[in-house]
């Protein structure tokens, strides 16, 4: 329980710097100061420049704040959708959950980042709305194939036949006595995903498809890889920054299943 | 009893054939699922190209264009005709794998492109994932067996520690120190290192790919620690190796095949980030010129090939779980 609570730490500590890093360093990330570029770590850059001299501590906290912004509302979504489907296809059974089932196995083994690639080169100026539209598509797949294994087991049990049969409508039930029950292996699942969209989105910005701004990780990243020879320290910038938010999402994530683990 | 035996054989034919009949029908449902996500991808791709804001002739063109060179554009790749009469051509056109030409090649179809792209692709592919199966399944079975002694815990870390680092940020780190300060090993990109930079590139790549084997190997193997002809083989005096490798090892190999050939499908279809990664030609490079400079036929033909491949990959493994296990087929 004492170690599951602290294995979210990290990850807290990860986006209160972000905060902090994105309000001190102002809200231009992209600012260019031509005659820093690709120039060490300084007293007042600590991060040092990177391309045409932007600096690196703001892009690289920008970057990381928006990419968890992107990945909690991207697994919020897919959080909330798929629970309630797979929540209403395991109460029902039969041919719903059969049909469920079959949609989310064609939902993953869908090729995502395919996908994200046709969608990206149709727009003019990619976005980070496009990014998490695409992302959005597949997302939910997870959730609802726990959800509806956790509501197959509960469409039987004791709590929901009484209150059934003490006449509660069967939204009702599903909202009250159902959905409560099923949250907590769910959000197990919430810390994965959002890792996982902090990777899509790292990997389609690497690639040049991410936003237009060029505020990523993924950008950075491609700077860092670009600029391997003249500057170093753009590349371990990158390196660390997507290894740190990738590394503290999934130990959140083990956390959190070791404390619903030990809860239930 | 020859009345008996011939009994037996014509039971055992029996169940060999409705075994194979099962064993086809769940390979007939899973390729007709895999032609669903096959068609719905290329539909995507065909609509995003068309529906979306903008148009594709002043994409491919770019803004200085005139509208008469637009106009010409536009006849060509069979765009000022109604939208439902183009996607009958673009599924004939993939159905006879012929999407057009080239439009910044004049003279080379689209397919042409990417069949010669698969070569370097495949290659990395099919490299990475063999030294990733090797590593993993030797690494899981010292995690679980008992040579290392109570250190097989300490193989266990490693593995989960490689599995939770990101290959993406991994990877150009280790190109820097490996290639670029120290120089033992090629830059992977480059031409002229051939073999070597082939072999460091899959290197790297494999190491995430063993750890993910090793992991559910040794989840399998753990599984099937406790039988009971585990205990048998030893009692009749096989030494541990002989245990583990020939006697658990076939059993737990259901779930490693699987992760096998989803790796497989992961790497052929996300072969964009790789390539451009370690600087290789191949499917991804194509893609990312195709998209660079807007040249639609070759885009759809290669995130079409690229889909492909990943959806076969994916398919085969559930075939192939359902040849060594009988208890995952679909009734």
């Amino acid at each position: 329980m004492k170690r599951g609570n602290l294995a979210v730490v990290p990850a807290l500590v990860l986006c209160l710097v972000c905060v902090v890093g994105a309000i001190l360093s102002g809200s231009e990330p992209g600012r260019m100061t031509l005659e820093l570029a690709w120039s060490g770590p300084s007293r007042e850059r600590w991060f040092g420049s990177g391309e045409a001299g932007v600096n690196l501590f703001a892009l690289v906290t920008h970057a990381t704040l928006r990419a968890l912004l992107l990945a909690v509302t991207v697994s919020a979504f897919g959080f909330l959708f798929g629970t309630l489907v797979g929540a209403i296809a395991g109460i029902r059974g039969g041919a719903a959950e059969r049909w469920s089932l079959r949609v989310c196995d064609l939902v993953q083994s869908f090729p995502t980042f395919l996908l994200a690639l046709a969608v990206l080169s149709a727009v003019r100026e990619p976005s980070r709305v496009h990014i998490g539209v695409v992302f959005c598509v597949s997302v939910w797949a997870p959730f609802a194939r726990i959800a509806l294994a956790q509501a197959r087991t509960l469409r039987d049990a004791q709590f929901v036949e009484a209150a059934t049969s003490l006449g509660a409508t069967r939204v009702r039930v599903l909202l009250r006595h159902v959905v409560p029950n099923l949250l907590g292996p769910v959000a197990v699942q919430a810390g994965t995903s959002a890792a996982g969209v902090v990777l899509g989105e790292t990997a389609l910005g690497f690639v040049g498809l991410g936003p237009a701004d060029g505020v990523s990780l993924g950008a950075l990243l491609e700077q860092g890889t670009l600029a391997m020879l003249r500057a170093p320290h753009v590349l371990a910038v990158g390196a660390f920054a997507v290894a740190a938010v990738s590394g503290s999402l999934q130990l959140a994530s083990e956390g959190l299943r070791r404390m619903v683990r030990a809860g239930l | 009893m020859t009345v008996q035996g011939g009994g037996a054989a014509q039971a055992l034919r029996f169940r060999w054939a409705s075994r194979s009949l099962s064993v086809l029908r769940s390979a007939l449902a899973r390729s007709s699922g895999a032609l669903v996500i096959l068609v719905v991808l290329a539909s995507l791709v065909f609509l995003a190209l068309r529906l979306l804001p903008g148009d594709p002739a002043a994409l491919v063109l770019g803004d200085q264009s005139s509208e008469q060179e637009r106009a010409v554009l536009r006849t060509k790749l069979g765009l000022d005709k109604p939208l439902w009469l183009q996607y009958l051509y673009f599924l004939r056109g993939l159905f006879t794998l012929d999407l057009g030409g080239s439009l910044a090649k004049p003279g080379v179809t689209a397919f042409d492109e990417v069949a010669q792209a698969l070569g370097p692709t495949a290659e990395l592919a099919a490299l990475a994932v063999g030294l990733g199966a090797t590593m993993g399944i030797i690494a899981a079975l010292l995690s679980v067996g008992p040579w290392l002694g109570r250190r097989r815990e300490w193989v266990h870390r490693g593995v989960l520690a490689v599995a939770a680092t990101p290959l993406l940020a991994f990877a150009p780190l280790a190109t820097f120190v490996l290639a670029v300060r120290l120089a033992v090993v090629p830059l992977p990109g480059d031409p002229d290192a051939g073999g070597a930079g082939l072999l460091f590139a899959a290197g790297l790549l494999s190491l995430p790919l063993a750890a993910q084997v090793a992991r559910i190997g040794r989840a399998a193997l753990l599984d099937t620690a406790q039988a009971k002809f585990l205990d048998v083989a030893t009692a009749k005096g096989a030494p541990p190796w002989r245990v583990w490798v020939v006697h658990a090892l076939p059993v737990a190999s259901g779930p490693i095949a699987v992760v096998i050939a989803a790796q497989l499908g992961a790497l052929l279809g996300g072969a964009v980030v790789l390539e451009k990664l370690f600087e290789r030609p191949g499917l991804g490079t194509l893609m990312l010129g195709a998209y660079a400079s807007r040249d639609i036929p070759v885009l759809e033909a290669s995130v079409v090939a690229a889909g492909m491949l990943f959806v076969v990959a994916q398919a085969s493994a559930g075939a192939v779980q359902a040849l060594i296990d009988p208890r995952g087929r679909e009734a």
